[in-house]
């Protein structure tokens, strides 16, 4: 890999436009993932998917060379109906349009050639590589006081006239205080067969509210890394939902830093995968001042050898008193080759916290299938009823109305 | 109506039901009372098609042979069981799952599926019937229901649903005297020539608001004796210790 990421980088700095500060920095990075290369289950972070295996056997070897100059031509038929939406969307890895058109001007505020910037603690390697390999980091800023009229929706599509078999996305988001912002992030591919690594750093100031649904619905063959970073200060809350489901293989992780007090963090997946499909969630979530909070709700619903796991860590610093941390998983196996795992961590170094964690997982209970059969329904719609009903809490925990009735419909809920 | 011929029931090698036949004519009420653990469930269960029996015998409904049936084709061709322990399950509203119930078997027998405006009109009508709580039908089925709550809820699916065939499993073991009173006012509304049902019950309390036409008395999976509504007075005043 190493000659070929080597010959792609030059490639990628010949045809665009990097200052020289960006190319230092870019070059950095290059170096440091060339140093550690894709991760592999040997780290604790990766044990339950090895993403060096994974892309070897899916993919192959990867490339990394995209032309940004061409632009792509935005297919319109792909937006929501139905939900008025400010909209940022990638094709291929490139940033075709950001539309705040629902927005005061002066409140939101588009950098598009954010300098970038190193990472604090950053042994992540495929943060290296999206350092490395990003075109342009955009960051958004609502100013002081601005709540968005409409949600964010980030398109991210790909069709086959990609170039490379990897492609990096960045995006920075400043929230200032008392400001909020709902994002949908909607995966929709065509390509087959690439890596998408997706870096999201969240910065909410006091008061400040987010809430980011992420939703991988459609089928596709690729995989994919999303890491959000939050930081968080006091009173801020932040809501992050993520449905598991479309990709090939997906690992979303979230990283929380409740730095200031009375700041909360929610963070409510689903996993719903089949047929050799592979999912994991891994959270940290880090409560480093005193009165803060965090809830987790993690389901899934396993088909045929499809595997999710669920990685979900609560650090409590001594200063953390009053701490509130809460976590549960949930699986239903449909199938005896479907397998979850849930790695569940405390550490805790404060006395006066809350804080737990449960997991659980086993198939359909066949009594209540029998119950709902006697009444007339069919094996298919018996599971289907119980399934939506098992999963029901956790879309129940959307709290905005819109968006939760948006993504009942994307999964197929009836009322 | 239903014609059971010598059914053999075991689980794992356990005999549970021996040699066990019964008639049921249109407009008939069978009441069948036996002690804890003598096949009653059982019994229920493989009439809705529950898995996991190993079964020999014979039983008919309407003349076609009820083994060769999906326990929701039964559903759909009348029978109805009140179960004894009914589920909870979490995430399912209630309303939704009667309407799905409810149109599931209408579909399938050719009716027209009621819209919500129609549903919700019947449904109003049978829980004022049953003195059923309306509320509880926007909740999640069975969860947090009380023990009375659930047993009144099997009978408003049954009326709703008006099947041709109800079998009660114990349906008033749990219930206080008004609840009872309001069950079998729930029954005996849907007692017609054409409805027939199998009421299990361990006491003869319940029994004295719904008349049965035969009463059959079941131990270890044998009906030892049948008889008509005083056999029923006649058992709860020797107890099934010394009923032989
Ligand atoms: N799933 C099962 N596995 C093993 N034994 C069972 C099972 N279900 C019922 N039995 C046994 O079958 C007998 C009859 O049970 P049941 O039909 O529930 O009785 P009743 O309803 O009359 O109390 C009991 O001895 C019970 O222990
Ligand atoms: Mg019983």
């Amino acid at each position: 890999m190493t000659e070929k990421i080597k010959i792609d980088f030059e490639k990628t700095l010949k045809n665009s436009a990097f200052s020289e500060k960006d190319i230092e920095f870019k070059m950095k990075y290059l170096n440091k993932f060339i140093e550690s290369g894709l991760p592999n289950r040997k780290l604790e972070n990766w044990k339950f998917s090895d993403l060096s295996q994974i892309i070897q056997k899916n993919i192959g070897e990867l490339s990394f060379y995209n032309d940004y100059s061409i632009q792509n031509k935005v297919d319109t038929s792909i937006f929501v109906d139905g939900l008025e939406h400010n909209k940022i969307i990638f094709i291929n890895g490139r940033v075709e349009k950001i539309d705040f058109s629902y927005e005061d001007h002066n409140k939101v505020k588009i950098d598009d050639h954010f300098e970038f910037r190193a990472e604090s603690d950053n042994n992540n390697s495929l943060l290296s590589l999206n350092n490395a390999f990003t075109n342009k980091c955009f960051r958004i800023t609502i100013k002081k006081d601005y709540s968005l009229k409409k949600p964010l929706v980030i398109y991210h599509t790909t069709n086959n006239k990609i170039k490379s078999k990897n492609i990096n996305l960045k995006l920075e988001f400043e929230l200032e205080q008392n400001s909020s912002l709902r994002i949908i992030d909607l995966l929709k591919d065509e390509s087959v067969n690439n890596f998408i690594n997706i870096f999201y750093n969240f910065n909410l100031k006091e008061n400040a509210i987010l809430k980011n649904y992420k939703i991988d619905k459609i089928l596709n063959k690729n995989i994919r890394y999303l890491f959000n970073n939050i930081e968080q200060q006091s009173n801020s809350v932040s809501e992050t939902f993520i449905l598991s489901s479309g990709s090939n293989f997906s690992k979303n992780e979230v990283n929380c830093n409740l730095n200031g007090e009375y700041s909360s963090a929610f963070v409510n997946g689903i996993f719903s995968l089949d047929n050799e499909q592979q999912h994991e969630i891994r959270t940290i979530i880090n409560h480093l001042v005193e009165n803060t909070k965090s809830y987790q709700l993690i389901k899934s619903v396993l088909g045929k050898n499809a595997k999710s796991a669920y990685q979900g860590k609560i650090f409590v610093d001594s200063k953390a008193q009053k701490t509130d941390g809460y976590q549960l998983s949930k699986a239903i196996l449909l199938d005896e080759t479907s397998e979850f795992n849930a790695k569940p961590e405390l550490e805790i170094y404060a006395d006066d916290v809350k804080c737990s964690h449960g997991s659980a997982s086993g198939s359909l209970d066949e009594n209540t299938i029998f119950y709902l059969m006697s009444r007339g329904l069919n094996y298919k719609q018996s599971k289907e009823l119980l399934i939506n009903g098992f999963l029901l809490d956790v879309i129940e925990k959307i709290t905005d109305p819109e968006i939760k009735n948006l993504v009942k419909n994307m999964i197929g809920f009836k009322e | 109506m239903l014609k059971i011929n010598n059914l053999n029931a075991n689980i794992d090698n356990k005999s549970i039901l021996k040699d066990f036949s019964l008639n049921i004519n249109p407009g008939e009420v069978h009441a069948i009372m036996g002690p804890n653990g003598s096949g009653k469930s059982t019994l229920s269960n493989i009439l809705s098609g529950k898995k996991g029996y190993e079964i020999s015998g014979e039983v008919l409904f309407e003349n076609k042979n009820l083994f060769e049936l999906e326990t929701q084709e039964r559903a759909h061709k009348g029978i109805f069981l009140a179960f004894q322990y009914p589920l909870e399950i979490p995430g399912v509203n209630t309303n939704i799952f009667l309407k799905t119930s409810l149109n599931a078997i209408r579909k399938a027998n050719g009716e027209k599926e009621l819209d919500a405006i129609e549903f919700l009109k019947l449904v109003k009508e049978k829980s004022k019937e049953l003195k059923f709580d309306e509320e509880k039908l926007n909740r999640q089925l069975n969860v947090g229901f009380s023990g009375g709550e659930k047993k009144k809820n099997e009978i408003l699916q049954m009326s709703m649903l008006s099947p041709k065939l109800s079998i009660l499993d114990e349906t008033d073991s749990g219930l206080d005297i008004d609840a009872l009173k309001v069950v079998s006012e729930g029954v005996n509304s849907l007692r017609n020539k054409n409805n027939s049902f199998l009421i299990i019950t361990h006491y003869q309390r319940l029994l004295d608001y719904i008349k049965p036409d035969f009463v059959h008395v079941l131990m270890n999976g044998k009906i030892i004796k049948s008889g008509g509504p005083e056999l029923a007075l006649e058992l709860e005043k020797k107890g099934y210790e010394n009923f032989n």
